[in-house]
């Protein structure tokens, strides 16, 4: 489904060398080979010519480059129209201009060109473009058209019960499937393009009136801001984009659902698709959205809360659980029972390394077979987790080189790694722990605690589009508590998220007469 | 910043804040598990220079947490003599394989020597060093040294210290006739005026030369046994004597200690069967007022019972059968009770009870007046004992099984 923008033609931020821009001459031959000589004569290039009404002695072509447009369209609808219906029509009545534009092509999006850098840059973006012989004014339409992906299975954010559907690489499939989950008019969806020599289509959709309008203004302007050659995936914009560049924690959180980003416009945030990349950016990113899976709201509020508690508890395991390991055994043995001590004891008897290398050894060796794991063809994948078993497992227990605990802590905390829903929060997560790992090694617990109270300053002290990252934590906002570490019934989120909305506020009135 | 710092640039007052991190991190000491002597149990007499001797009793955890065991015995013991206990503490080091790591003590252990000449100077260190934790068991050697005590390789627990202090908790919470005491309850028992301290003794049971060998737990029956035996008394810091098994039972029901123990008595005067009550939840109460010149005590016991053994001809159903037991086993609480106060005021003449911190909270000003010499008014001290007790079970089978009819 595509929604036409009616003789609307967008603002172009990104503009070709300027040495095309010049004006559309009337001479058909000089513009033909002017196209063709900037083009380098591509291979891909379709310049079909044709004369169009004998009798009014007007000629023309039709110019696309094959493969980006739909050869059906093309045939049907245009070829067919001004090589058979333009040759019979009275040109008495309107010049040929007005009449292939006006009233014989049967084509939805049409665009009026009077620049030659403008008809260049349709003709790359996919569009048929019509010229004429005595004619200053050429006429692009909308036939873009090529082979995509379709719309498939989602593989990184897989759920149980909720659509399973992911965005593709096409922006104008990706804006339709928000687009159908959400039938507001004011849906905007603004185009952008992005990147000087690949020319990016961004789109930037929000909910007007309920987003945040300096927010949306915020987006524009950075967006407007980026200077770069060529952008191939929303990961470039984030980078641009995102708050303080120097930090771990990502302050945009991207999906490839199309469920999770219309929630995010219901809360008032603005998603950015990027043209080529079925990951889309959502902003602005508090830290607690990505402890959050969209199928917490899709699974009844009880098992959603208690999720969102182990998830957290996960959080914390993965963090801490081996520098822990680490301090507890190395600095605070009074703390731990007797008989686990003893039985501890007994497991590092005769391993060689102290417990910071041993946990050092055992959490690199495990990123190396993530690492590998992700990488590999699939034909040999088997082949990496049998390794792997063999490192981080029995063997190397076997071999002396490790303690069985010094496994199991490692298991636990990659585990725990695996449970976030957003992959890019792993991220810090994986990164922070060899630091409080050396904490650990260094100063014991006291040295953790540090590392903890530097971490919450950090997170505490990172904004988010104007938005405290922390929120509604830090600073806490009761009223939004109902949505961060429990997730009330749907009929008690009475309100919007205040800290990304504060116009229209209300989203349910609660849960009335069923009967009761 | 309204600080001191704020005329120092930020760059300056971030490293001397990260100096003051790294350095002022007070008492800690990284060292691996494989370093570490633990020690579950401590030896402490003197010898006859008047030095004292320490016995370690140092754990080997992988004799302890393995699945093949071998010939090698879970624990070792260590020796050394000093001047201090603390010396001898580091001369250990001359013998033992590991620095003795101590926080894992489980058990002290009192030489009798040392029991009868005073324990207070001992316990310093043992109160005063960071390594201690306070959750150990201090208890006394009855009758034997030390040394020989922790020698013992206990058959079912392959720690022996860990079976002490089990074998002390399960007595003291199923049999009541002990009370395990820890190192905080000691130290502030023998600086209280208003009481003075009990520990429980140990003992060893069979050839002291058997228990030192690790044949002695591949008998069944194991020829030496460790003990776990009745209260001792002390006076300040010093040991008087002990106490029977029915006077620590007593002095455990006044001081609210039992939390589960039996009672057996005759069900006739001339009869041959007898009668088993089991003892659940007591509650103590100690009150004290003055009457003439002299305090006195009421000490008021409730207790809940269950029929645990009835081996006659009586009729369960009838609630006069029930309370005749209950008064039965009344008395017994009582003349057990009565025999603790009667040891401890006229055997050992020193106030085991706390009844003078009764006092003191109750009279604060004639406290006062009787703190100086309290163990000679504690002779004095009338007490009083009320028991209450509620039988309410009576097991799974209601009439005695050789009821006839």
């Amino acid at each position: 489904m595509k929604r036409r923008k009616k003789n609307r033609t967008p603002k172009e931020d990104v503009q070709l060398d300027t040495s095309l821009a010049r004006a559309i001459s009337s001479d058909l031959d000089s513009n033909l080979a002017f196209i063709k000589e900037t083009l380098g004569n591509g291979s891909d290039l379709v310049t079909r010519r044709m004369t169009l009404n004998k009798k009014a002695k007007a000629s023309g072509a039709v110019i696309y480059i094959d493969g980006l447009v739909d050869k059906n369209t093309v045939q049907d609808f245009i070829l067919e129209v001004v090589m058979v219906e333009v040759p019979s029509e009275d040109l008495s009545i309107s010049p040929i201009y007005e009449a292939i534009k006006d009233s014989t092509l049967p084509i939805g999006e049409i665009y009026e060109l009077k620049q030659m850098d403008e008809l260049i840059l349709r003709l790359l973006s996919g569009e048929t473009i019509v010229v004429l012989d005595n004619e200053t004014r050429a006429i692009a339409a909308s036939t873009k058209g090529w082979k995509d992906r379709g719309v498939q299975e989602t593989t990184s954010e897989s759920v149980i019960r909720g659509p399973k559907e992911a965005f593709t690489e096409t922006l104008r499939t990706n804006t339709a499937m928000v687009r159908r989950k959400i039938k507001d008019p004011k849906l905007r969806i603004d185009a952008k393009k992005v990147g000087k020599m690949t020319v990016t289509d961004v789109s930037v959709i929000y909910i007007q009136d309920t987003a945040e309008e300096s927010v949306v203004k915020e987006v524009h302007a950075r967006l407007d801001n980026i200077d770069i050659d060529g952008v191939l995936e929303s990961g470039y914009l984030e980078e641009f984009i995102e708050d303080p560049p120097y930090s771990p924690f990502p302050k945009v959180y991207y999906t490839e659902r199309p469920d999770a980003i219309a929630a995010g416009l219901l809360e008032g945030k603005v998603a950015i698709i990027t043209d080529g990349t079925p990951n889309v950016l959502l902003v602005p990113a508090l830290f607690v959205n990505f402890m959050q899976s969209s199928e917490d709201y899709y699974q009844r509020y009880d098992i959603g809360t208690f999720i969102r508690l182990l998830r957290l508890f996960a959080f914390c395991i993965a963090l801490f659980m081996p520098s822990l390991y680490i301090a507890i055994t190395t600095f605070h043995q009074e703390m731990i029972p007797a008989p686990l001590l003893i039985n501890l004891a007994a497991q590092r008897e005769g391993v060689p390394f102290p417990a910071f290398v041993e946990a050092v050894l055992m959490e690199a060796t495990f990123e190396i077979l993530r690492e590998a794991g992700v990488r590999l063809p699939k034909a040999v994948g088997s082949a990496v987790s049998i390794v792997g078993a063999l490192v981080l497992g029995e063997s190397a227990v076997q071999a002396g080189l490790v303690s069985p605990a010094m496994v199991i802590v490692v298991a636990i905390t990659a585990i725990s790694s695996f449970v976030f829903p957003s992959y890019n929060m792993a991220i810090p997560v994986r990164m922070l722990r060899f630091s409080l790992m050396i904490l650990a090694a260094t100063f014991g617990l006291y040295g953790i605690i540090l590392g903890l109270i530097a971490l919450v300053l950090h997170l505490c002290s990172l904004q988010s589009f104007g938005v405290p990252y922390m929120s509604p934590l830090a600073p806490l906002v009761p009223k939004d508590q109902k949505d961060v570490l429990v997730r009330f019934p749907h009929w008690g989120l009475l309100s919007r998220p205040s800290s990304t909305s504060h116009q229209n506020e209300k989203r349910t009135s609660g849960r009335k007469g069923n009967g009761e | 910043m309204n600080n001191n710092f704020s005329f120092l640039p930020i760059s300056k007052r971030l490293f001397i804040t990260l100096a003051c991190l790294l350095f002022l991190t007070g008492c800690w000491n990284s060292r691996e598990l494989d370093d570490l002597g633990i020690a579950v149990a401590l030896g402490i007499d003197k010898t006859q220079e008047g030095n004292y001797s320490l016995v370690v009793q140092m754990i080997n955890p992988s004799e302890i947490a393995t699945e093949a065991p071998s010939t090698r015995p879970p624990v070792s013991l260590y020796q050394s003599e000093g001047e201090t206990i603390f010396e001898a503490l580091r001369k250990m080091t001359l013998s033992a394989p590991r620095k003795i790591y101590m926080s894992q003590l489980r058990l002290l252990i009192i030489g009798p020597g040392l029991a009868e000449e005073g324990i207070l100077p001992t316990l310093d260190l043992l109160y005063r060093d960071p390594e201690f934790r306070t959750s150990f068991l201090v208890t006394v050697a009855k009758d034997i040294e030390v040394e020989a005590l922790l020698s013992v390789i206990t058959a079912y627990e392959k720690i022996p210290a860990n079976k002490i202090m089990d074998s002390i908790i399960a007595a003291e919470s199923h049999w009541a006739a002990t009370h395990g005491v820890y190192i905080d309850q000691i130290v502030s028992d023998i600086r209280s005026p208003g009481k003075s301290p009990i520990l429980t003794g140990i003992l060893l049971e069979g050839s002291e030369e058997a228990g030192n060998n690790i044949s002695n737990v591949e008998n069944v029956d194991s020829p030496a046994r460790i003990h776990v035996d009745h209260l001792s008394v002390f006076k300040g810091d010093r040991m008087l004597g002990w106490l029977n098994e029915d006077e620590s039972k007593g002095y455990n029901y006044i001081l609210g200690n039992v939390k589960s123990t039996l009672i057996n008595f005759p069900c006739e005067e001339k009869e041959s069967g007898k009668i088993g009550i089991e003892i659940l939840r007591t509650n103590a109460a100690i009150d004290a007022t003055k009457t003439g010149s002299n305090p006195s005590i009421t000490v008021t016991l409730e207790a809940e019972g269950n029929v645990g053994e009835i081996q006659c001809d009586l009729d369960l159903t009838k609630p006069e059968t029930l309370q005749e037991i209950a008064d039965k086993a009344e008395e017994d609480i009582k003349t057990k009770i009565s025999a603790a106060i009667t040891a401890a005021k006229e055997q050992y003449q020193t106030d085991i009870f706390g009844f003078g911190n009764t006092i003191a909270r109750k009279n604060p000003t004639y406290w006062k007046e009787v703190e100086k010499n309290w163990d000679e008014h504690f002779k004095e001290t009338v007490v009083k004992v009320e028991v209450k007790l509620d039988i309410r079970r009576k097991g799974t089978i209601v009439q005695p099984v050789q009821k006839k009819g």
